[in-house]
C-alpha cells in the first residue's frame, strides 16, 4: 500500500529530516512510527500525503510514485488518505455535523450523500446525538473523535495520524486507540506517529523507530524501547 | 454541480460579510477610480464635440489692400484658388460687401463704423481643408501674407490651439489619475482577498488535506473580488450618469452666445462608457482576486 525507497529529506543545510528511509507497509496494516521529537516521524507522514517532497528517493502510495504526480492530481490522491492531528484542526465556527460534512462538501459530494454518511460515521466514533454541538462544547477526546470521523467519512484507504493522543489523558487516549483499531479492522491501513510509550506497548503492532532521520528499528508486534 | 455552486456562493457571501470594512474600502476605491476613468472619456468626448463645432466654421479672412485694382484682385483670387490641396473654397467680398458686413457688425457702434467705412478693405473668405490643425492654419497664414496686395490675414488658429491643448491637458492628466486609481483598487481588492484567505487559512488547510482542488478553494475568493469590482463600477456608472446629466442641464442653461454648447455628451455614448466601466471593473476585480487567490493558496 505504501512503499518508501531510499527517501532523503533535507529542510536546510543543518537539518536533515530523513536519511535513506526504506520500508513497505501492506494493505490493512497498523504501523507505529516512534522516536523522539525531531526524529522525522511527522516528516514521513507529510511525505505520504504529498505535503512535502523528498530530495531523493521514491514514495509510492497504492503503487504510484507520488513525487512525480502533477500538482493538479494531488487532491485526488488525498481523497484516499485521511489525516488526524494532535490539535484536531476542527473549525471552531462549525458544528460537529458541519465539520464532518465540510470534508465531503469540498470534494463535491451531493447533499443526500452527506446527510446519510455523516450520522453513520458519528455513530461509528460514538458521537451520535452530538452533531449540533460546536467543538468548544466537547471534551478533548470527543474533539479527536470528530477529527477521526472527518478523516474516515470518505472511507479512505489509508489513515495518517500524527500524535492523535498527544493532548489527551491516558484513559481518553486508550479510547481513541480502540477506535483506530476498529477502523483498522475494516481494512483501512493506519500509520500513526507517536511517542506515547504506553499506547505502543498496549497495542503490540508493527513499530518503525526513527532516530535523527534514520530508521533504526522495524519490528512486527513491537514495543516502545 | 448544484452543491458546488451552492457552496461557492455561500462561501463568497460569508467572506464578504466577514470583511465588511475592507470590502467597503475596495468597493469605494473601485467606484472612485472607475468614475474618474469614465469622466476622462466624457471630458475627451466633450472637447471633441466642442472642437468639431468650432472647426466646422473655421474660415481664414484675407484682407486686400484698400484701392487694389480689379486685375490685382483677380490675380490674388487665382493665386488662392490654385492651392486646391489645402483650400476647400474661396469667396470674394468686395468693398461694398465688406461695408455691409461692417454695418451689420457695428450697428450699435456708429463711431467705429465711421472710422472703418472710408478705407474699408475688400476680403476673401478662405475655407481650408484641414480645419483642426492650428499648425496648418498658421502655415497658410504665413504663405498668404507673402502674396501681393494682401493687407492682413486673420485665422482662428489661436482659439483652435487653446482648445486642442486643453483637450490634451485634461485628457492625459485625468487618464493618468484614473489608471493610478484603477491600480489602487486592484491592489485593495488583492489585499482584501489576501486578508480573507489569511483569516480562513485553517479552513483552507483542512480543505487541501481532504482533497479539495485549488480551483474549488479559489473560486469563492475570485467571485468575491469580481463582485467588488462590478459593484464599484456600477456605483461609479450611476454617479457618472448623474454628474453628466447635471452638467448637461447646466450647460444648456447658458446663453446661446456662450460658445460652450458643444461641451456636452449626450445620446448613447455615456451608456457605452458605463458598460465599459463595468467591464473594466470586472477585469480589475477578477485580476486582483485571482492573483491573490493563486499567490496565497499555501497559507
Amino acid at each position: 500500500m505504501i512503499r518508501l525507497e531510499n527517501v532523503h529529506k533535507i529542510y536546510s543545510a543543518e537539518v536533515t529530516a530523513l536519511r535513506d528511509a526504506t520500508f513497505e507497509i501492506a494493505k490493512g496494516e497498523f504501523v507505529f512510527l516512534v522516536g523522539p521529537s525531531g526524529s522525522g516521524k511527522s516528516t514521513l507522514l507529510r511525505l505520504m500525503n504529498r505535503q512535502e517532497r523528498p530530495e531523493r528517493g521514491a514514495v509510492l502510495v497504492a503503487g504510484r510514485n507520488i513525487n512525480d504526480m502533477p500538482d493538479a492530481k494531488v487532491p485526488y490522491l488525498r481523497r484516499n488518505l485521511g489525516n488526524i492531528f494532535q490539535d484536531y484542526k476542527l473549525l471552531a465556527n462549525k458544528t460537529v455535523f458541519e465539520n464532518i460534512a465540510f470534508a465531503l462538501e469540498v470534494i463535491g459530494r451531493p447533499r443526500h450523500v452527506i446527510r446519510q454518511q455523516v450520522p453513520a460515521v458519528l455513530d461509528l466514533v460514538g458521537l451520535g446525538g452530538k452533531q449540533e454541538r460546536f467543538p468548544h462544547q466537547l471534551s478533548g477526546g470527543e474533539q479527536q473523535r470528530v477529527s477521526i470521523a472527518r478523516a474516515f467519512v470518505n472511507r479512505p484507504l489509508i489513515l495518517l495520524a500524527d500524535e492523535p493522543t498527544g493532548n489527551l489523558d491516558p484513559a481518553t487516549g486508550e479510547g481513541i486507540m480502540r477506535l483506530l483499531d476498529r477502523i483498522n479492522k475494516t481494512g483501512t491501513t493506519v500509520v500513526m506517529a507517536t511517542h506515547d510509550q504506553r499506547i505502543v506497548n498496549m497495542m503490540r503492532k508493527r513499530v518503525i523507530q526513527l532516530d535523527r532521520g534514520t530508521i533504526v528499528r522495524d519490528q512486527a508486534r513491537g514495543v516502545y524501547e | 454541480m448544484i452543491s458546488r455552486l451552492r457552496y461557492t456562493f455561500r462561501e463568497m457571501w460569508a467572506s464578504l460579510s466577514r470583511n465588511l470594512t475592507l470590502t467597503f474600502a475596495a468597493v469605494i476605491t473601485s467606484t472612485v477610480s472607475l468614475f474618474l476613468f469614465g469622466m476622462t472619456l466624457l471630458i475627451q468626448q466633450g472637447f471633441e464635440n466642442q472642437l468639431k463645432l468650432w472647426t466646422g466654421g473655421v474660415e481664414m479672412i484675407v484682407y486686400v489692400k484698400h484701392g487694389a485694382t480689379p486685375d490685382q484682385i483677380a490675380y490674388l483670387e487665382g493665386a488662392l484658388q490654385s492651392q486646391t490641396s489645402v483650400i476647400k473654397s474661396v469667396d470674394f467680398c468686395d468693398e461694398v460687401c465688406a461695408a455691409d458686413v461692417a454695418t451689420t457688425l457695428f450697428a450699435g457702434d456708429p463711431g467705429t463704423l465711421d472710422q472703418l467705412l472710408p478705407a474699408i478693405p475688400s476680403f476673401f473668405r478662405v475655407t481650408p481643408i484641414d480645419q483642426e490643425s492650428s499648425a496648418v492654419l498658421r502655415s497658410l497664414k504665413a504663405d498668404f501674407k507673402t502674396l501681393p496686395n494682401v493687407e492682413e490675414v486673420r485665422t482662428p488658429d489661436d482659439a483652435v490651439e487653446v482648445l486642442s491643448q486643453l483637450k490634451g491637458f485634461f485628457g492625459v492628466r485625468t487618464l493618468v489619475m484614473s489608471v493610478v486609481l484603477l491600480l489602487a483598487s486592484a491592489l485593495l481588492i488583492w489585499n482584501t482577498i489576501r486578508t480573507a484567505m489569511f483569516a480562513r487559512r485553517r479552513e483552507i488547510e483542512v480543505m487541501k488535506l481532504v482533497g479539495a482542488t485549488n480551483w474549488f478553494i479559489r473560486l469563492p475568493f475570485m467571485l468575491e473580488g469580481l463582485l467588488q469590482g462590478i459593484v464599484g463600477a456600477a456605483l461609479g456608472s450611476a454617479f457618472l450618469l448623474f454628474v453628466n446629466d447635471d452638467w448637461t442641464k447646466g450647460v444648456r442653461g447658458f446663453p446661446d452666445t456662450s460658445g460652450l454648447e458643444g461641451f456636452v455628451v449626450t445620446g448613447g455614448y455615456p451608456v457605452v462608457v458605463c458598460f465599459l466601466m463595468i467591464g473594466l471593473g470586472a477585469v480589475v476585480g477578477a485580476v486582483g482576486s485571482a492573483t491573490a487567490a493563486s499567490r496565497f493558496l499555501d497559507v
